[in-house]
């Protein structure tokens, strides 16, 4: 472990909306520079509330980070303006392919960059489609009309437009065919590798997402009830059991009848 | 044949000053998602601000015309700052209320600024008819018709190819998706009721130039109204493009139906084809979606 200070940290988080409803609790979690961080959890834990939390893009929907501190790249962004966030280098990919759908495939991957000064668009437009060469035939297609497949390359595209240091991808592969979701995830890693840009990646497809990642942590009811490096959530009896169905000793077992798992989560609750 | 050729040139002509005030609506409805029913007004204010400007102050054009496309722009901007920001979450029926409570607002404001009296608008653009072969055209439509073509092209291209364009774009498209870019939706708006507002002095200018200004003048606002909802709301080439066809049916209609209906048909015609082509078309020709608001 280095002593270098996260890229992305945030220190017990609790999100309220609407100023009653409390979706995170005390959430903590970091993502190192350059590293694949997996956030796992059941429908309705609040994955993609704590990456809205990160983004700055709660306050749109009523809700605002009411106790603790989200840190990133040595600054304070807790509750901060989503443009100012993203013009520092952290994008988000939203979940549900949001493509701008009226838009070309080519000026979906400029409007990525509409901030960036600094800008040779040839080049960048290269760089993205090394990553998925699939987009370069599609590039004068209309957005709304590409596969789920397509249009998910695209986003990834898009958000890599504006050279971040961090993506956050609220589960990219939804909707998409094994393989294809399968594809998807080597090439994110490529990513990540080939420009040391860290990643949180959300993901029900736990299998996947554990295989491409660092760290990961597993979230309930919008707290962090577990986490480990890769190799130690692969080996947890609980992640074997919920989130990978698979089991060390017998087949499925259900949720209440693993001891491990209450009593962590006593223990952490 | 001739006589029908000159109805359609001059309605194509008018048409495309319709579609320039369309052009206002699709401007703004793109990035606020808010059809301003009082743009007509803002029309009416534009056409005061450059007659204060060049008769009343006496200005030059030169001086007077920019000074009055910056004028109703930043009105345009007041309103959005004043009226509508407050009102963003608001169900679409409380935020066309307000358009309406804005019209009224506007007309009165105009009349007791300026009172009630009409009074004659500067020449902004050259006037008189052109002959060419057997037909006469209107030199100021004819001006104001390719400005708006041009205007048409340019806007596209704007929205299509530049930086702040393609902003303005993902803003039309999804305000949440745009944010999540880290595009600033207030901004774009900013930005969209100020081109907005100076699109409809422009289209002052060309309505009115060398005419009679009155408060009537705001009327147009409610034949383009229609030819934004034809043309689809989020369309730039479909404002001019059903700018033209309401322009040229309604020619028509007055030229060979009003006659025989005490002058009923041609007023009608734009909102009955609007009607017609929603009820087929709920987006419009060219339009994106189900119109929410409205
Ligand atoms: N704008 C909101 N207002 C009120 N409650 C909300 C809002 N957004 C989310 N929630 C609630 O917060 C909880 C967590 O939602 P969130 O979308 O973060 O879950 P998630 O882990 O991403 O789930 P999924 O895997 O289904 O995407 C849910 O119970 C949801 O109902
Ligand atoms: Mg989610």
């Amino acid at each position: 472990m280095s002593a270098d200070p996260p890229l992305l940290e945030l220190r017990n988080v609790d999100v309220v909306f609407n100023g009653v409803i409390q979706v995170l609790r005390g959430a903590s979690l970091t993502v190192p520079a350059g590293a694949v961080v997996a956030l796992l959890g059941a429908n309705g834990a609040g994955k993609t509330t704590a990456l809205r939390a990160v983004s700055g893009l709660l306050a749109t929907e009523q809700g605002r980070v009411t106790a603790g501190h989200i840190g990133y790249a040595g600054a304070d962004i807790t509750n901060a303006d989503p443009c100012a966030i993203v013009a520092r280098g952290l994008v988000q990919v939203l979940d549900g392919r949001r493509v701008l759908a009226h838009l070309s495939v080519a000026q979906n991957l400029r409007a990525g960059a509409h901030f960036r000064r600094d800008f040779d668009e040839p080049a960048e437009l290269a760089r993205v489609l090394g990553y998925f060469p699939a987009l370069e035939r599609l590039m004068r297609r209309t957005a709304g009309y590409l596969s789920g497949g397509e249009m998910q390359m695209l986003l990834v595209g898009r958000a890599l437009m504006a050279r971040p240091r961090l993506m956050l991808l609220d589960e990219p592969s939804m909707g998409l065919a094994p393989r294809i979701a399968q594809e998807l995830f080597a090439t994110i890693r490529r990513i990540n590798r080939a420009e040391g840009m860290a990643i949180l990646l959300v993901e029900q497809n736990a299998a996947a997402a554990l295989e491409i990642c660092d760290h990961g942590y597993v979230m309930e009811t919008g707290r962090v009830v577990l986490h480990g490096d890769r190799a130690a959530l692969l080996a947890n009896e609980d992640m074997r059991a919920f989130y990978l169905g698979l089991s060390l000793t017998q087949a499925r077992r259900s949720y209440r009848e693993v001891k491990h798992y209450k009593r962590r989560k006593r223990w952490l609750g | 044949m001739i006589e029908l050729a000159q109805t359609t040139i001059g309605g194509v002509l008018t048409g495309l000053v319709y579609g320039l005030v369309a052009l206002s609506f699709v401007v703004i409805y793109r990035a606020a998602r808010i059809v301003n029913v009082a743009q007509g007004q803002l029309v009416l204010v534009g056409a005061f601000l450059l007659w204060t400007a060049a008769s009343a102050l006496g200005l030059p054009l030169w001086l007077a015309v920019p000074a009055a496309l910056a004028g109703t722009g930043l009105l345009g901007v007041v309103l959005e700052r004043l009226v509508f920001r407050p009102l963003v979450g608001q169900s679409g029926f409380t935020i066309v209320l307000a358009t309406i409570a804005l019209l009224v607002l506007l007309q009165g404001l105009v009349q007791l600024l300026w009172g009630a009296e009409t009074r004659p608008f500067p020449a902004v653009l050259p006037s008189g008819s052109l002959h060419l072969g057997p037909f006469r055209l209107n030199r100021t439509l004819l001006l104001g018709g390719v400005l708006t073509v041009l205007l048409t092209e340019v806007l596209h291209w704007f929205f299509l190819h530049t930086r702040e364009g393609l902003r303005l774009a993902a803003v039309a498209e999804d305000h949440f998706t745009a944010l999540s870019m880290g595009i600033s939706v207030r901004r774009a708006t900013t930005i969209a009721w100020l081109l907005g507002g100076a699109l409809a002095c422009l289209a002052a200018m060309v309505l009115l130039s060398g005419r009679l200004l009155g408060a009537s003048a705001a009327g147009i606002g409610f034949v383009a109204l229609p030819v934004a909802l034809l043309g689809g709301l989020e369309s730039v080439r479909g404002a001019a493009l059903a700018g033209v066809i309401v322009g040229v049916g309604e020619a028509l209609a007055s030229a060979y139906l009003d006659p025989l209906t005490n002058g009923a048909m041609s007023p009608i015609f734009p909102f009955a084809l609007m009607v017609i082509v929603l009820l087929i078309r709920p987006q419009g020709l060219f339009g994106w979606r189900v119109i929410e608001r409205l």
